[in-house]
């Protein structure tokens, strides 16, 4: 707890919760938009699959780049500054660090994505939406969405913290968005290979074409349940060869 | 005398290189303990083993009595350092930067104050580090190492980038710490005049071996005066005084004793006067700590 507090004391003057409350108001004005357009079109095809299914697929796109300018921001200070020496004369573990940065970059994620939540329900009450907020769907959906941040988180954190030029984890946070947003495209058995591509994966919330319309269905969970403890023993080990690989670097 | 740190063959090998190689360094407690050698000696890597940052290919390290490996957290608890350039986070402020070693140390908000006050950064610790001068980010790692006024204080090259005053300033501090604050001192510099003004003992590392170790004054006895003579038939000069086992070197025109006492002095004048060699010059030569730094590290490019 103390090496959390102190990362996030660390974080000061740094603007990171502001920098991702604009780079999500930009996704969610984004999202609003096309579903207020489609609504508009066809109003009797109002509700909240629509928009939990649309904001899965920007959070293909948006997620990876956000996760990986804050988790580089919580790493880079490190580099910067040559603080390595300065933390581990003063007897800090390395794991630990590395712990309390993904714990760190995991929070500011996670309030990413509770923002997106408060977003949808506040988007529903206005426009008027008949059915109740559907809890369990958004519920499932912050799930999926929080343990595709948090491998993502692990993946960017090895990156930034093994290489101290940050424009090689921003560029994977940029290639990440792209895979991110077109991750539908793509064949299923690359597509399971690929982490970013899970934003959708794992979205409660499926879309496809009948009859030219798109229809979107809620998806079963108990079919998504192994692909969640596949991902989470894959984010796992990622998270673990960062952390020693880390550990063992000279300084 | 406690022996606080002490190392056993210490080694550090970078492929097939030897960067510190069998070096067995001994700092007593209360010892100012000048680690002097040329740039890329091994004097850093050296102290980075000591401090744990670097492991050493072979060789042991004992601080207070106890192995580096079993009691690090213990020996850190005790240690305060700055190695190379100093440690800071950029973008908060000076006092921040103290805040974030304070947790880190569980030290009083006294500490942090008076660590300030020693350095002469008070005046600007509400400043972003980012903004400070070399010289005064120097000044705040040092100000992290004192935090907790440890009983070990490793100090690599805290001189540099600061001003002649502020050289002065930070050597004052640093001569005042083990009788104020009964804390040794092991620092590092590739400048003689520097160590030469506060070391009580020394270390000289060079291609990283010691070549030398001990009290500043056991250095200063290598000191010795050579007493050159210049006569005005040194062939004849040089067969009388070796009769009379006064052995030399020759340079130039020059006749070369060494260590030779002033009784022995007029001696060899006496010889010579008295047996018609003209003495034209007696002239006493004496090596400065510089010239035994050179000749002991014969480095005089990289100074």
């Amino acid at each position: 707890m103390k090496a959390i507090s102190l990362e996030m004391y660390k974080l000061r003057h740094k603007h990171l919760f502001l920098m991702v409350t604009l780079f999500l108001s930009v996704e969610i004005a984004w999202v609003f938009m096309a579903v207020s357009m489609s609504i508009s079109r066809n109003p009797d095809n109002t509700g909240w699959e629509p928009l939990i299914a649309m904001l899965s697929s920007l959070n293909g796109l948006f997620l990876p780049v956000l996760t990986a300018i804050c988790v580089s921001r919580v790493c880079d200070m490190e580099h910067k500054g040559n603080t390595w020496k300065l933390l581990l004369t003063v007897s800090v573990r390395r794991s630990t660090l590395y712990a309390a940065k993904y714990i760190s970059a995991s929070v500011i994620m996670l309030t990413a994505c509770l923002l997106q939540m408060l977003a949808i329900i506040a988007f529903g009450a206005v426009n008027g939406f008949e059915q109740p907020v559907p809890l369990l769907l958004l519920l499932r959906f912050l799930i999926g969405t929080v343990l595709t941040n948090m491998i993502i988180t692990a993946l960017q954190q090895w990156v930034s913290m093994a290489v101290k030029n940050q424009a090689f984890a921003l560029c994977l946070g940029m290639v990440g968005g792209f895979i991110g947003m077109a991750a539908d495209l793509l064949p299923q058995g690359v597509r399971r290979i690929l982490v970013w591509s899970y934003y959708t994966g794992l979205s409660p919330v499926t879309q496809s074409y009948i009859n030219d319309k798109v229809q979107f269905f809620a998806r079963d969970m108990s079919s998504m349940l192994p692909v969640m403890a596949l991902l989470i023993a894959a984010g796992i080990c990622i998270y673990l060869a960062g952390s020693i690989h880390v550990s063992r670097q000279e300084v | 005398m406690n022996q606080i740190v002490s190392t056993h063959n210490l080694s550090k090998r970078y492929g097939d290189t030897y960067r510190v190689k069998s070096v067995n360094l001994s700092v007593n407690e209360g010892e100012i303990y000048g680690f002097l050698g040329p740039n890329g000696a091994g004097k850093s890597t050296t102290l980075k083993m000591i401090l744990g940052l670097t492991r050493p290919t072979y060789g042991k390290v004992t601080v207070f009595g106890k192995e580096l490996d079993e009691n690090r957290h213990f020996i850190l608890s005790q240690t305060g350092s700055l190695i190379e350039s100093p440690s800071y986070y950029g973008h908060l402020t000076g006092l921040e930067n103290m805040r974030v070693v304070q947790r880190l140390r569980n030290v009083p908000d006294k500490n942090v104050e008076e660590a300030l006050k020693i350095v002469r950064l008070e005046k600007h610790k509400d400043k972003k580090a980012g903004q400070y001068s070399l010289g005064m980010k120097q000044r705040l790692g040092i100000a992290m190492a004192l935090l907790s006024f440890p009983k070990l204080l490793v100090l690599d090259e805290p001189t540099n980038g600061l001003d002649p005053a502020g050289i002065g300033e930070i050597r004052e501090l640093i001569k005042s710490l083990p009788q104020r604050y009964e804390m040794t001192v092991l620092i590092s510099s590739h400048l003689l005049s520097e160590i030469e003004q506060m070391a009580t003992s020394v270390g000289i590392i060079n291609d990283g071996t010691m070549v030398f170790q001990g009290s500043m004054e056991d250095l200063q006895s290598k000191n010795r005066p050579t007493i050159l003579i210049k006569t005005q038939n040194n062939k004849l000069a040089q067969e009388l005084l070796y009769r009379k086992h006064f052995y030399h070197t020759q340079h130039e025109d020059f006749l070369v004793f060494e260590g030779l006492t002033d009784e022995q002095v007029a001696q060899v004048n006496r010889i010579l006067v008295s047996s018609d060699v003209d003495v034209l010059r007696i002239e006493e030569h004496r090596k400065n700590l510089e010239s035994i730094f050179l000749d002991m590290t014969g480095k005089e490019s990289s100074l």
